[in-house]
């Protein structure tokens, strides 16, 4: 677990492209031989400079990656790649674009946009699959040499299987992880290999690891790029035992399975549901299985202001659980209003 | 002040153009009509302003624009009641209040008590899934009794030309790209079974052809408006006409009724310009509105001219029905598929965006811009920064184009007032022997 630790709370230096949202298929940065990150906000530090460009209606958490890439937080990237999971991110890409072009000293690297859509629809899926495509061109055209998809494919679905089970961990009763160690397991920036690797490491030890007691705790809503608001929910008594953001158990849910650009071209488009891009319907339906799962005492959803879509879900998730649930609406990026989860039975079903 | 709510004293416009009057009535007829037909048992679309109107036309299927009711909401008052609604059901009502608060007039309990006689409850709803909401919105509509939604996608491009306006009339594959021309118009050819299935209705290769030549000469009359406008001095008529002389005509487009008021509406500021009449006599500056309409204070595009003299001579409204509608060509669905498949980039996404308002402020010989910065994601500041780089000051005020909760007018004409004198009077010439920049 130290090792995972360490990686996520300090990525090594090195890598040559970036990327931001849920929807770039890392399959293709692995398979083009690329050193990539995800790029995360910092709630620490000041957002200024992404406030500026972005506007104070945007999610923070794309202001402050904006912020950071301006300020070169993430060393010398050749190239940014953007996917359209949600409106910041979308916003992100068109002010690196525009940067480029009519501030080209601002030193920001050069954006790609992979634009995949969600729509449960065939129209939607042919799209995704020619965005796909033309992603993959792209890399070969910039490496100058062709992907090795099949290897990808099989790094990355083996690392979710392997986190499928470190999520197993956190879901027994008692948990045997942390909500924030499962998110250091999760987003250890780590070439995929050597993720694969401390992730067995931590398989291994499992009856080693010792039991967290606490208020279970589901969280849904808004994605946490760092640890803030989960240190804050657990040193209150509780434990994260499962999440539907991206950062979470989302990455190990499901595998791409054959090694080709349709394979992974409908992993994307079927990935979710997510906050962003499903129904409040689809989005109550899988809280109820996903709480029930992991044997959660109480939901809670959180929206981090700016970040308006989780809280058009609640009403329905709430209706569809069986277990108290409260919403943490318009909160302050890396905060939480604990005291609301204090509350004997915050928001009854 | 933020978070006080204050009496609207200002908030209507004093409108001189007869067309404008005339759309007005019309509008009023046209929904107790649409009433009629509903309470007689035929279907009614709720559609998202973005949505090809064009396909209800051709099939004679009514339909309401949402933004557009959310905008008779707003100037009747009612935007905090029906935000009220959705909160009851615990919804929020502090986001996308353009789209929600025509969802809270689905939750009325008493829907005949609302502006107009109320909306009639629709069949079928159809929106776009830009942003991170207006699906879910649409969605939850759409899982009230009787009611089908019928999403569309909204996908981006990687690269594109800035000069969209030159582009789009004709060479519109390639402003747009074959990829999201290939997806929406894939979409709206199951829009159409879709609409067969669920209404009964006929769609006629013929009719549909006959609807998009009526759009194309509508707005190519709001072409001829706008450029006269941009190059008359003083300005014939300010946005307070202009909005309503555009926008009640672009609700029908694809009638004769539109197109022809198109092009009364050209006739009455040609006649204005003829015989030198002025929106503001003693003209000192012209100004640029930027941003959506705000329908609770329309009377707040005229509160600079008496004073400082000061005229709104554009908003997006005229400037966008003359610019990003007309598409030619031969393959009809493929071309509204061209008209809307990026209508958000024209207004929202630099470099179309920000380039554009910058080729409308020259043409116009704009002295200063009022820059309205909602609470959405869409920022301002590459609006803001390609015109005060082209020499025009811009000024931002805050608030939300429906939700009047949070909005003091005295407070922010008084900002643009100081702002007027300033800045941008101590700059502008005397209207007199001024010209297009």
């Amino acid at each position: 677990m130290a090792a995972l630790e360490d990686a996520y709370a300090r990525p090594p230096a090195g890598p040559s492209i970036g990327y931001v949202g849920a929807d770039v298929p890392v399959e293709l940065l692995t398979a083009a031989g690329l050193h990539a990150l995800r790029l995360t906000g910092d709630p620490g530090a000041g957002s200024a400079q992404g406030d500026r460009y972005l506007g104070r209606g945007v999610d923070p958490m794309a202001r402050s990656i904006l912020s950071r890439l301006l300020s070169g937080a993430f060393g010398d990237l050749d190239r940014v790649v953007v996917s359209h999971d949600c409106e910041a991110s979308l916003r992100l890409f068109y002010a690196l674009r525009e940067l480029r072009r009519v501030e080209p000293g601002s030193g920001v690297p050069e954006a790609y946009l992979v634009d995949v859509l969600h729509l449960p629809h065939r129209t939607t899926a042919r799209y995704v699959r020619r965005r796909i495509g033309e992603f993959a061109d792209r890399l070969a055209a910039w490496t100058g040499r062709p992907l090795d998809v099949a290897g990808a494919v099989a790094a990355h679905d083996e690392r979710r299987r392997l986190l499928a089970g470190v999520a197993e961990l956190r879901r027994a009763v008692p948990a045997r992880l942390t909500g924030r160690q499962f998110l250091a397991a999760a987003g250890a920036a780590l070439p995929v290999a050597e993720h694969v690797a401390a992730l067995r490491a931590l398989l291994a030890e499992a009856g080693r690891l010792p039991e967290h007691r606490g208020r279970r705790v589901f969280l849904s809503g808004s994605d946490h790029d760092s640890p803030h608001v989960y240190e804050a929910i657990e040193a209150d008594g509780h434990v994260i035992v499962g999440e539907d953001h991206s950062f979470g158990d989302p990455l190990a849910e499901r595998l791409v399975g054959a090694p080709d650009l349709d394979a992974i071209a409908e992993h994307y488009h079927e990935y979710g549901p997510t906050a962003h891009r499903a129904t409040a319907a689809e989005r109550a339906a899988h809280a109820a299985m996903a709480a029930r799962r992991c044997r959660a005492e109480l939901f809670v959803a959180y929206a981090r202001a700016a970040d308006d879509a989780p809280a058009w879900d609640f009403a329905a998730q709430r209706a569809a659980l069986d277990i108290p649930a409260v919403l943490l609406d318009r909160q302050e990026y890396g905060r939480a209003d604990v005291a609301a989860l204090r509350k004997e039975d915050p928001c009854p079903a | 002040m933020p978070g006080v709510k204050k009496p609207l004293v200002h908030n209507r416009s004093v409108k001189t153009l007869a067309t404008a009057a005339e759309a007005a009535r019309h509008q009023r007829e046209w929904f107790a009509g649409l009433r009629r037909r509903v309470a007689e048992g035929e279907p009614l679309a709720v559609v998202n302003a973005d949505v090809p109107h064009e396909i209800f036309r051709a099939m004679d299927i009514p339909y309401v624009v949402s933004q557009w009711w959310a905008s008779v909401v707003a100037a009747k008052q009612r935007s905090g009641h029906y935000l009220e609604l959705l909160r009851r059901r615990g919804l929020p009502d502090h986001s996308e209040q353009y789209n929600a608060v025509t969802l809270g007039s689905a939750f009325d309990p008493d829907p005949d008590a609302g502006p107009w006689g109320g909306l009639p409850k629709p069949s079928i709803v159809v929106g776009d899934a830009s942003g991170d909401v207006t699906r879910k919105i649409f969605d939850i509509w759409g899982r009230e009794p009787g009611v089908a939604f019928y999403p569309l996608e909204s996908a981006a491009e990687n690269e594109v030309p800035a000069n969209w306006w030159e582009l789009v009339p004709h060479r519109w594959e390639e402003a747009i790209g074959p990829a999201r021309l290939d997806l929406l118009t894939a979409e709206l050819e199951n829009l159409v079974r879709f609409l067969e299935t669920t209404t009964g209705r006929r769609f006629r290769e013929s009719r549909f052809r006959e609807v998009m030549a009526l759009v194309n000469e509508q707005e190519e009359w709001n072409r001829r408006t706008r450029d006269l406008i941009a190059r008359a001095r003083p300005a014939p008529v300010s946005v307070a006409d202009g909005i309503p002389g555009v926008m009640l005509p672009q609700w029908h487009r694809g009638t004769e009724w539109a197109r022809d008021a198109a092009r009364r509406f050209h006739e009455e500021v040609r006649e204005r310009v003829d015989t030198g009449q002025a929106a503001c006599p003693g003209e000192r500056a012209r100004l640029m509105w930027i941003g959506r309409g705000l329908w609770y204070d329309m009377g707040f595009y005229q509160r600079f001219q008496e004073e400082h003299g000061a005229v709104f001579v554009w908003s997006m409204y005229l400037a966008i029905a003359a610019d990003g509608y007309i598409r030619h060509g031969d393959d009809p669905m493929r071309a509204l598929a061209a008209r809307f498949a990026a209508f958000t980039d024209q207004l929202y996404t630099p470099p179309w965006s920000s380039e554009w308002y910058v080729k409308e402020a020259r043409l116009h010989g704009i002295d200063g811009v009022v820059h309205l910065v909602s609470d959405d994601p869409r920022g301002g500041y590459f609006t803001a920064r390609a015109l005060e780089s082209a020499g025009f000051p811009v000024i931002e005020i805050e608030a939300d184009n429906v939700d009047t909760r949070t909005y003091d007018g005295d407070r922010v004409a008084e900002r643009v007032g100081r702002w007027l004198e300033d800045v941008v009077l101590t700059r502008a010439a005397p209207a007199a022997g001024r010209g297009p920049r």
